[in-house]
């Protein structure tokens, strides 16, 4: 029993509170940290609006054309790596965004409808998509 | 026609229950939030002082009136706000029923979690049902699960809060009802 004030926190009560927190603080490790040390990217993976995603692999160089829901997307791949180079959205972005580099990057254009990201082979956060 | 309802004690409880809950939910719901989706819940206060004090079924009664009745009067009713309340409260009730399960079952209540550990129970599983709809039937997203921590950090230090006041209510309404002469009174 632990009393602050007119707070009383039974012992019950602790044991909860101090396994929220570490709940929390494990949750943070595994969606934010776990993310780019798993894994080198590998393939990109483009999406327009609710379609099946389309996969490409960052060996291979390459210039992606789409036609999104406003008008051309042309995305490059080069060195392991992957931009956008050409939208044809008003602010452009997704453009000025730059590379993606690591495994779990994403980038996406919104009013064109399309976004990427790049996926390595062994990232925990697939396993939850895939698991849809 | 003139119809004769009988309504018993628990049933004016319920309501006075309920009356209040929606009262706070919808003066609660006039400010704005600092992110999407946080809110102090101090609704659940209601909800939760319910469940320690009368019990599950009465708490189910209570919060279901609450989320019916304040998306009526706030005009999202089955709109997606709405969906996301109801299965917030319903999981939050069905995870804080299997915690007291045990200690009910093999009458150990009096070791049972005070108001603050059922109060984070209930924020965070709240918090978890709300995000887990949202990204289930409106953003099936994986990106929206970045957002998760930050949404549950939040949890669990307004779960601490609402617990801190739903602990203070009890004990002045068990102080309040300690005093002979509101004993004669009730």
């Amino acid at each position: 029993m632990l009393s602050i004030g007119k707070v009383q926190f039974a012992t019950s009560d602790l044991i909860i509170l101090f396994s929220s927190i570490i709940f929390t603080v494990w949750l943070y490790n595994v969606l934010w940290f776990a993310n780019g040390q798993t894994g080198e990217a590998e393939i990109l993976v483009v999406q327009y609006a609710n379609n099946m995603p389309l996969e490409y692999s960052l060996q291979e160089e390459q210039l992606i054309s789409i036609e999104g829901a406003i008008g051309n997307t042309i995305i490059e791949i080069k060195q392991g790596k992957a931009r956008f180079i050409h939208s044809a959205c008003r602010n452009k972005f997704c453009v000025f965004h730059g590379w993606l580099t690591i495994a779990g990057d994403t980038t996406a254009c919104l009013p064109n409808r399309i976004s990427i990201s790049l996926k390595g082979s062994l990232t925990d956060f697939d396993a939850i998509a895939g698991a849809q | 026609m003139k119809r004769h309802f009988t309504t018993t004690h628990e049933d004016h409880r319920i309501a006075l229950l309920a009356a209040l809950a929606i009262s706070i939910h919808i003066i609660e719901s006039a400010f704005p939030s600092p992110l999407p989706g946080v809110k102090p819940g101090l609704a659940n206060v209601i909800t939760l002082f319910t469940f320690i004090r009368y019990g599950w079924q009465t708490a189910l009664q209570v919060s279901l009136l609450r989320v019916v009745i304040s998306s009526l009067l706030l005009g999202t009713f089955l709109s997606p706000t709405f969906l996301l309340s109801l299965s917030g409260a319903l999981f939050s009730l069905g995870c804080l029923t299997l915690l007291q399960w045990p200690f009910r079952y093999f009458s150990l209540l009096y070791y049972q979690p005070g108001a603050i550990g059922y109060a984070l129970i209930a924020s965070i599983s709240h918090m978890s049902a709300q995000f887990l709809a949202a990204w289930y039937f409106f953003i099936p997203h994986p990106g929206l699960f970045k957002l998760f921590p930050i949404l549950i950090t939040f949890a669990v230090i307004l779960g601490l809060v609402s617990g801190i006041i739903t602990q203070l209510l009890l004990r002045r309404i068990y102080d309040k009802l300690a005093k002979p002469s509101c004993r004669q009174a009730s």
